[in-house]
């Protein structure tokens, strides 16, 4: 069905994950964007009502995402508010503070998922720690100071100021090693509770208790090649949906999912988009 | 571990010399060295065969062997004149060393005994303490598939069997030890959420699976009898809380039994009463460990939130929180040789007495007395933990830290007015949770919550110039830990006010009015913590913000002491012996690291003098 919509993922070609959620995402709420406005204008009828993905990124064919340092999946702009960003959109605030002028500046930034960093025999409550932990932005990378007028060193902090209702969590996998001169798959071991609060929220953000409802993970040994499975909570069953093979599974199993604790290449079926639900929605 | 280090040589993740595995690291005390020549693993293991062990054991999901566990004893004589015994098991195996200590070189070629089991893995194993001779010695080893064996490893007999055709218990064994002071009484805590009572001179009735008679129920618990015309096992069926039981332990008095369950609840029973009588929970997610202070004073667990809570006996509440791990905490464990005793009466008493004396006193009841008493009390305890994250930390757990009000942010509308009216208010506010959860127990607490009013009201002239004292500690209590030591003044007051008075009237803090209200309405749990318990309801919803879940910024959060990388692997066990310190990890490799040389560090801590202050 998506294909006939988006050409990028009309053929056979490898395709990721993470970039798929992206596109769903944001295509849904432009759909239903534009079906509102189709509503209010129907005096006037617009040419609009195929939806183009005109605004998705066409980057070629690569069919995995590497994300180096960009950022989360971002709304595009000053985007209407639809169900879709009632459960999956949070807000990021980014603290910085010029060690020049001390001046602190906040930005704020929409999310639709976190992608964070994965270390080997650590947990998604570390990694998110890490993902919130102050970096300090020099040499090449220094920041813009506006008091300043001038590139300065300074601290920067990632919180979460607003928590969705239901939060993505984008394990970055997939990384560009130089040592082997191309990316490949980070199979750590990041274990993953059934229940999650965030360490990482900003004071005024009320806090949430999330359960652990889905889990995508991808199996085999490199970014190239491999195959998706999902494990879904329904009715308080955990259901692995391997194609057209739904298996009822024990929680207990979700283990095999946490990852690899040697650092030697080999396939493995690791855990990649996490999704947690806040309990006071169920 | 060399073949495991060229491993790590071309891996990904960019490790800095922060991941190195450490062979020593330091504290106050000295320098903690790893002895490679004590190190015991599985027997004549090849150079460079954990290598190969490694990369096969994960690709057939090494991660699904039991957790490597340690058991160790100690005979009353040995002819070679070594009398510890080394327990542990890896995968299918079990092993049975003579333990050469410190000095002398592990001899992997001649286990006492090794086991290898088909189609079921060990997971845990305890001795009996009572029944140790030379020749003899009881084990009992838990399995993956819910059984029960019963084993001599010194007359190398194969013992007895329970729960074999798994008619009893399907899932997992998760803990096993055996009744402190009972020569033939074992419990065994599983997956399922259930707990046994085995006798080891019972039959387990064949074939016949057992039928069941509710025999006692408490807050999230029931206990029940196995119906039958001649004693069998299960002697008992403990049916506890939500899901999997990971760990079990008693108090140094036996009298108490701390569980941590899945369910992320800390339980404390009365044992022998079968009652609770203490509950808190995770921040999220399951306790995975739970461990006693050696004065019994503390309850430790550690799990899937990655911190270690710190729960108080005589306060029935969370009194800290510890951040420093990067993973699930796996084993918490205090060290009594490290942990410092204000001892009054006797400053020279060794750590070990102290904690002797204080078990014996706890036969009497742990509860309030050791407080008052001049008994040893620890001022300074010296906690380990350790995790999936393959480090080791030590924490250290001082007197003011776990003396400290509680919550800065809940308890606002107290400070801001001193007196009755505030008072009631919080308790008010707190009864209709109570009551919506279960109307039917209502009754049972309010006449709990109408003796904590009145005897707050009775105590509010006492209350009004401490108030100020907890105040200042409150703020204080949102800053850092080693900033906080500045604050002991103010915190001190409230200390000697309540030690003064001896029936804890302290600065209106509901622990104080707690245990005065659990003194005049004679057996009710003491403390607020009683509707939670009434109730047994375990809503993290609910509890978030209680003396049972404390919000983070509501207790103090502990950073550790030493925080070091010791393993490549997810480590499994950690003990504390007088020499020694003892460390396992998931791939099968025991590792000792000796204390440092020199007198031992008793009553040298800043932190003594302290509470010598205090206790006028």
């Amino acid at each position: 069905m998506v294909q006939t919509y988006l050409e990028e993922f009309d053929n056979y070609m490898q395709q990721d994950a993470h970039e798929f959620l992206n596109f769903l995402i944001n295509h849904i709420s432009e759909i239903i964007t534009a079906e509102r406005h189709q509503l209010n204008n129907s005096a006037t009828p617009t040419t609009n009502g195929k939806v183009t993905a005109s605004k998705e990124p066409h980057n070629g064919s690569t069919s995995l995402k590497f994300d180096g340092s960009s950022g989360s999946t971002t709304s595009t702009g000053n985007q209407e508010s639809t169900w879709v960003h009632e459960i999956f959109q949070g807000i990021l605030t980014s603290e910085t503070r010029c060690l020049n002028c001390e001046t602190v500046s906040n930005k704020e930034e929409d999310f639709f998922d976190l992608q964070v960093d994965v270390d080997q025999n650590t947990s998604i409550t570390h990694c998110l720690r890490t993902f919130s932990s102050t970096e300090t932005l020099c040499t090449d990378n220094k920041f813009k100071c506006d008091v300043c007028s001038s590139y300065q060193e300074a601290q920067k902090c990632m919180r979460v100021k607003k928590l969705p209702l239901i939060l993505a969590l984008h394990l970055k996998r997939f990384k560009y090693v130089e040592q082997y001169n191309r990316h490949i798959k980070v199979s750590h071991r990041v274990v993953f509770p059934l229940e999650l609060r965030l360490f990482n929220t900003s004071e005024e953000c009320p806090d949430r208790l999330y359960d652990l409802v889905a889990v995508v993970v991808h199996c085999g040994s490199g970014p190239n090649r491999g195959h998706y499975i999902s494990i879904v909570k329904s009715h308080d069953f955990w259901l692995l949906f391997d194609d057209d093979i739904v298996d009822k599974i024990d929680p207990s199993a979700l283990e095999d999912f946490y990852g690899l604790t040697s650092d030697v290449q080999k396939a493995s079926e690791t855990g990649y988009i996490l999704f947690y639900q806040s309990r006071d929605t169920s | 571990m060399a073949g495991q280090t060229d491993l790590n040589s071309g891996s990904v993740s960019g490790n800095s010399s922060r991941d190195d595995v450490r062979t020593h690291f330091t504290t106050r005390e000295g320098v903690y060295k790893l002895i490679p020549l004590a190190e015991y693993s599985r027997a004549n293991r090849l150079s460079g065969y954990t290598t190969i062990q490694n990369q096969q054991g994960a690709a057939l999901g090494q991660g699904s062997n039991p957790p490597v566990r340690v058991t160790f004893v100690s005979l009353p004589s040995d002819p070679a004149g070594f009398c510890d015994r080394i327990c542990f098991n890896y995968g299918r195996e079990l092993y049975f060393y003579t333990y050469k200590g410190i000095k002398k070189p592990a001899d992997l070629s001649k286990p006492v005994d090794k086991r290898i089991y088909k189609g079921t893995s060990p997971t845990c194993h305890d001795i009996n303490k009572l029944t140790i001779s030379s020749e003899s010695v009881m084990l009992l080893v838990g399995f993956t598939g819910g059984q029960i064996q019963l084993v001599d490893p010194i007359r190398k007999e194969i013992g007895k069997l329970y729960n074999e055709e798994r008619i009893i218990e399907k899932t997992k064994v998760t803990c096993i030890k055996w009744l402190p002071g009972s020569p033939n009484l074992f419990l065994v805590s599983h997956v399922s959420g259930q707990m046994y009572l085995y006798s080891e001179d019972v039959t387990c009735g064949g074939p016949v699976p057992p039928t069941y008679q509710l025999f006692k129920q408490g807050a999230g618990f029931s206990v029940w009898t196995c119906k039958a015309k001649s004693t069998r096992n299960p002697i008992y069926r403990w049916v506890i809380g939500n899901g999997a039981i990971n760990d079990f332990a008693f108090s140094p008095c036996s009298k108490y039994l701390a569980i941590v369950s899945q369910d992320g609840c800390l339980r404390v029973l009365n044992y022998d009463a079968m009652e609770l009588v203490g509950l808190a929970t995770s921040f999220f997610g399951g306790l995975l460990c739970v461990c006693w202070s050696p004065d019994g004073q503390l309850v430790v667990a550690g799990g899937e939130d990655d911190l270690v809570t710190v729960w108080s006996f005589q306060q029935k509440r969370i009194v800290a929180r510890g951040q420093g791990h990067r993973s699930w905490i796996t084993v918490v464990a205090f060290d009594p040789f490290t942990t410092l005793y204000s001892s009054q009466n006797s400053s020279s008493k060794s750590s070990k007495e102290g904690a002797d004396t204080v078990s014996s006193n706890g036969i009497g009841g742990c509860e309030d007395e050791l407080e008052t008493k001049s008994a040893d009390i620890a001022t300074c305890y010296r906690l380990g933990s350790i995790a999936m994250d393959t480090q080791l930390c030590l924490w250290e757990l001082t007197d003011d830290v776990l003396k400290q009000p509680y919550g800065s942010r809940s308890r606002a509308s107290m400070v801001s007015g001193p007196g009755s009216p505030p008072t009631s208010l919080k308790f008010a506010g707190q009864t209709p949770t109570t009551g919506d959860r279960n109307s039917s127990n209502t009754l049972t607490v309010a006449p709990i919550n109408a003796t904590i009013a009145t005897s707050i009201v009775s105590n509010s002239t006492a209350t009004t110039p401490v108030n100020t004292a907890g105040s200042l500690t409150q703020r204080l209590a949102s800053l850092t830990f080693s900033e906080r030591k500045a604050g002991q003044d103010p915190d001190l007051k409230s200390h000697r006010k309540n030690f003064s008075l001896g029936s804890g009237k302290n600065s209106s803090e509901k622990s104080t009015a707690n245990s005065s209200a659990s003194k005049s309405a004679s057996s009710a749990p003491s403390s607020v913590q009683s509707q939670s318990l009434v109730t047994g309801c375990a809503d993290p919803l609910r509890l978030i913000g209680t003396q049972a879940c404390p919000r983070l910024d509501e207790i103090p959060m502990l950073e550790p002491l030493v925080c070091k990388k010791v393993s490549h692997e997810r480590l499994t066990a950690l003990i504390f012996r007088e020499d020694c310190l003892i460390t396992a990890c998931q791939d099968g490799i025991v590792c000792t690291w000796a204390r440092p040389m020199g007198p031992s560090p008793h009553h040298t801590s800043n932190s003594t003098p302290t509470n010598e202050g205090t206790m006028v």
